[in-house]
């Protein structure tokens, strides 16, 4: 429960392993350390990085989201058709996606919460659902949008960087603030650490949860419209096993799976770690076995960092 | 403390063996060795579809061997997806190839328009891009204003071929059966195509075309329906081998081995194996594995030449009894 802002410290070990992998990258690679590489490697993050903002609530409150990935899906795809073969708006286009993602979120947050059942399994359900609804309203096939929605993805004049990478660090940083400021975000501790003292304290952790969950199905609507402006298609197979670079993100960022503990900015930090791995194995041109086994390693190597941080983090506190 | 300093060891020790890893596994050791030479050899990226897939693992390899046979010619960096269809990570790729100032991008697209605004991208920036595999939407294409070669076998010529070859053994006026592969798909109809040209030339009646989108068990199913229905029948050119095997099989159970011929596609090694002993008349090799060195090729000549690209066709070669001996 971080009361005072010890922020700076906590995420010094993430971002000392992420300038190990930039110093190493750059190392091998004469083409590592450009501005190129940097624009092009955040301009990939915002879809992600919405989606790791609220795993890492649902992982706060001691839940799991295996959907996003479908869901995301599927709100590209029904921004998709209603933008090609329906000829609306795209600002509608995009309200009515970012509502499917939110919908799917209020009912997976709805019956894990209200009946009691695991959200892993609940969510697992929603996987196969939202994936089917994405192969339902694209007919399996990936549409081509083209133009209209490639604004949001499009490097931004003058800075470089996309109009969805600028959004996503705003969610970032609001989701941040809703967390280690707010009533909601103490909730969410309190009921990730001991749900059943929440309950005797008078609050209904339900309608908590259900929030929770909501603002993540929300997200992967918000990351479902990023992806369209990057991609400028809806692939009804977009984002199969995103859930699990979500999780990993977020574990790298040290949020405790049993619930907790966690922090946004620190996610963040895990997105971008997964990120310049991808990038600078990719330029590297690392053969595909090697590249999977380097991440799990990373991956492992990362959180076993963490777990000395911790105790590292408040000595320094202590000496601040 | 002790347990504390056990595992600031252990991160510090995987770290390590994270970085001699690297170290040795990746071909940058080569390449630093490789551009410190006079005149630069080109930069030669091949992004693929997913590696998980035996077909483009053989086309990844393939290029990496005729890689160490020129090494002084260019120098490759080979990439692939993690399943099929995600997109996303091939246009990453693809950009991060773009921002490593590769001079040739050598693309098997995972679809054949969603990739397209990337690659136009990477030929605004003065790279050579090379299409293989799945051709670019041509309409898409022309829209954007944008030509990309695409190199890969003539797959209507290929079947022309093998129906050419077939048509030897027949005569004007005999009846076969075309079993095609999935309708939609750009090779499909290429090769249903080509069957249909040479039993056309030589006046031999098609009494059926259906798909069994390139599967076996598919393919021996609907054979057999053909087969009960066409008692004339006297060949079957199904669109793959996979489809061929399985019209064999629904060959041999009616029991009409000696009047019904088979002919497939791809030179598979179980077809192969049929073609020697007999049960197969005919198939096709299109060498998956030289697809990716053919793009590679074509795109260093573009490259020295500065010819204005254009399609290319690369070789589908009959296979035979005789051509296996």
């Amino acid at each position: 429960m971080s009361k005072k802002i010890n922020l700076p410290w906590n995420s010094l070990g993430l971002i000392g392993v992420l300038i190990v992998l930039v110093l190493f990258f750059s190392l091998m690679s004469d083409y590592f350390f450009s501005t190129v590489t940097f624009r092009t490697l955040v301009n990939q993050i915002p879809a992600l990085t919405v989606i790791a903002v609220g795993m890492t609530y649902v992982l706060l409150v001691a839940g799991i989201d295996l959907s996003v990935g479908s869901v995301m899906a599927l709100s590209a795809a029904v921004v998709g058709v209603l933008i090609v073969d329906f000829n609306l708006p795209v600002v509608i286009a995009i309200v009515a996606g970012l509502f499917v993602g939110l919908s799917f979120g209020v009912a997976s947050g709805f019956v894990s919460a209200h009946w009691k059942i695991p959200s892993f399994v609940v969510t697992l359900g929603v996987l196969e659902i939202a994936r089917g609804g994405a192969y339902l309203v694209t007919s399996s096939e990936t549409k081509y949008i083209g133009d209209p929605i490639a604004f949001i993805g499009s490097p931004v004049p003058g800075i470089g960087v996309s109009a969805a990478l600028i959004m996503a660090v705003a969610v970032v940083i609001f989701a941040q603030w809703l967390l280690s400021k707010t009533v909601f975000g103490r909730y969410m501790i309190a009921i990730g650490t001991n749900e059943e003292a929440v309950r005797l304290a008078g609050i209904n952790p339900v309608k908590w949860k259900v929030a929770v969950f909501a603002i993540a199905g929300l997200l992967a609507g918000l990351g479902g419209v990023f992806q369209l402006g990057y991609l400028q298609s809806a692939d009804p197979n977009a984002g199969i096993g995103l859930e699990l670079s979500a999780i990993a993100a977020v574990v790298i960022g040290g949020t405790s799976l049993s619930g907790g503990r966690g922090s946004v900015v620190n996610s963040f930090f895990g997105v971008l770690i997964i990120a310049v791995m991808q990038t600078g194995l990719a330029q590297l041109g690392v053969s595909e076995s090697s590249k999977r086994i380097i991440t799990g390693l990373v991956i492992i190597a990362a959180v076993l960092f963490d777990q000395y941080r911790e105790p590292l983090a408040k000595k320094l506190n202590r000496i601040a | 403390m002790g347990l504390k300093q056990l595992l600031t060891r252990a991160g510090f020790l995987i770290t390590l063996g994270l970085l001699s890893a690297c170290d040795s596994g990746t071909p940058a050791a080569n390449q630093e060795a490789t551009t410190s030479s006079e005149d630069k050899p080109a930069r030669v990226a091949l992004v693929m579809k997913s590696l998980a897939n035996e077909f483009f693992i053989n086309m990844a390899n393939g290029a990496e061997t005729h890689q160490k046979d020129n090494a002084d010619k260019y120098e490759l960096i080979v990439n692939g997806i993690r399943n099929e269809s995600d997109l996303a990570q091939q246009v990453s790729l693809i950009e991060q190839m773009m921002a490593t100032q590769v001079d040739v991008i050598v693309v098997a697209p995972a679809d054949s328009k969603s990739i397209l605004p990337v690659a136009k991208r990477a030929i605004d920036q003065g790279i050579t891009v090379i299409n293989i595999d799945n051709k670019f939407d041509q309409e898409l294409m022309a829209k954007m204003g944008v030509s990309i070669p695409f190199v890969g076998p003539d797959n209507r010529a290929g079947a022309r071929k093998i129906g050419e070859y077939l048509a030897q053994q027949l005569t004007a006026g005999d009846q076969v059966a075309i079993i095609g592969g999935i309708p939609g798909a750009f090779n499909a109809q290429q090769r249903q195509a080509g069957f249909e040209d040479a039993m056309t030339a030589a006046d031999i009646n098609v009494v059926s075309i259906q798909a069994a989108d390139w599967e076996q068990a598919k393919a021996a199913t609907i054979a057999a329906a053909i087969l009960s229905e066409n008692p004339e029948l006297k060949a079957i050119l199904a669109a793959n081998d996979s489809m061929a095997l399985g019209a064999v099989a629904a060959v041999r159970q009616a029991g009409r081995s000696d009047d019904v011929l088979v002919v497939g596609f791809d030179n598979i090694s179980a077809a192969q194996d049929m073609v020697k002993n007999g049960s197969m008349l005919a198939t096709a090799e299109q060498y998956g594995d030289q697809l990716a060195v053919f793009g590679i090729e074509y795109a260093l000549q573009i490259l020295e030449s500065g010819q204005s690209p254009e399609d290319k066709n690369t070789p589908v070669d009959l296979v035979t009894q005789e051509s296996l001996q």
